[in-house]
């Protein structure tokens, strides 16, 4: 019992210890795109770390309820992964989104997001596009 | 998912067609009666409440022993949660040839640190469980840790000892 709660006590700066990112400057950053007059409400670090790399491609940022867990995720993540016109897939928990990249030349079609999110469980909410 | 507490172990596996319900075979090894069976288990959700932070979820489960028409059970698991709380709850009444009982638990618990898609996660959480063939709650501390697929909870108290639950998503 001695050894549990000595682990408890423990845990809050594992957890600190994976908080710890480099950090680094965002200015000029695609979070900070404005999209439909509204700014994206995402994970900097997570998103920046998503569209890095990405050339030519559409980045649909989707709202979703429901998403508090990594098993909720994982369920989204392989239903979007079986969709060929996907090039990325990423999952946000700390702000509830989905990033998803697709091919510049693909039409993204908010009503089959939302049908591929209920098939998990879930439900999206709100659709936000950029353009890289 | 396997399973072992005080008065049973068991070996689960099932299978989510949608995420509505699932079907599984349940193997166990029952140590107050000391039997081995089989459980043929239906799991239906019956309600699920998806906020922006949070999910609670109202389940329907039976299950229907190798044994025959004697041995079966159903009950209703619930849980909500966010990612900071998570309370649940699980309660079965369960038909056996030699006597009938009802087992149920309420688990509530907190998240120390919130962490990232793909991160180490932890859960600190208070168990009480009771099994009307012993009388008595049983209250102890859990600890749930969860990565990627694979997740493991165990707990301990002085009159049940440990219980313990390792799942495996696939």
């Amino acid at each position: 019992m001695k050894i549990l709660l000595a682990f408890v006590f423990l845990l809050p700066a594992l957890g600190n210890a994976q908080d710890t990112h480099d950090h680094h400057s965002h200015e000029g950053h695609l979070h900070e795109q404005m999209v439909d007059g509204e700014k994206l409400e995402v994970d900097v670090e997570r998103f920046d770390k998503f569209v890095e790399g990405l050339k030519d491609k559409q980045i649909a940022v989707v709202s979703v309820k429901g998403m508090v867990c990594d098993f909720c995720a994982q369920g989204i993540e392989k239903t979007f992964k079986k969709d060929k016109t996907v090039a990325k897939i990423d999952v946000d928990l700390n702000k509830g989104k989905v990033f998803i990249a697709y091919q510049m030349n693909t039409k993204i079609d908010f009503e089959k997001i939302k049908k591929m999110i209920v098939s998990n469980g879930q439900n999206a909410t709100k659709l936000q596009v950029l353009k890289l | 998912m396997a399973f072992s507490g005080n008065m049973y172990n068991s070996l689960y596996y099932h299978f989510s067609p949608t995420y509505r319900y699932s079907v599984g075979i349940e193997s166990v090894e029952d140590k107050f009666f000391n039997q081995q069976y089989s459980y043929f288990r239906f799991t239906y959700l019956l309600n699920r409440r998806n906020t922006e932070n949070s999910q609670g979820n109202l389940y329907f489960q039976s299950g229907l022993s190798s044994d025959g028409l004697d041995g079966h059970f159903y009950g209703l698991h619930g849980d909500w949660e966010t990612r900071r709380w998570f309370i649940g709850f699980n309660y079965r009444d369960v038909k056996n040839s030699l006597k009938n009982y009802t087992d149920q638990f309420l688990q509530v618990g907190v998240a120390p640190y919130l962490g990232a898609y793909g991160d180490f996660h932890t859960w600190i959480m208070i168990k009480t469980k009771k099994n009307t063939l012993l009388g008595d709650w049983s209250t102890f501390p859990v600890l749930k840790f969860f990565k990627g697929n694979f997740l493991i909870e165990f707990g301990y108290n002085d009159q049940t000892e440990w219980d313990a639950l390792v799942m495996y998503r696939f």
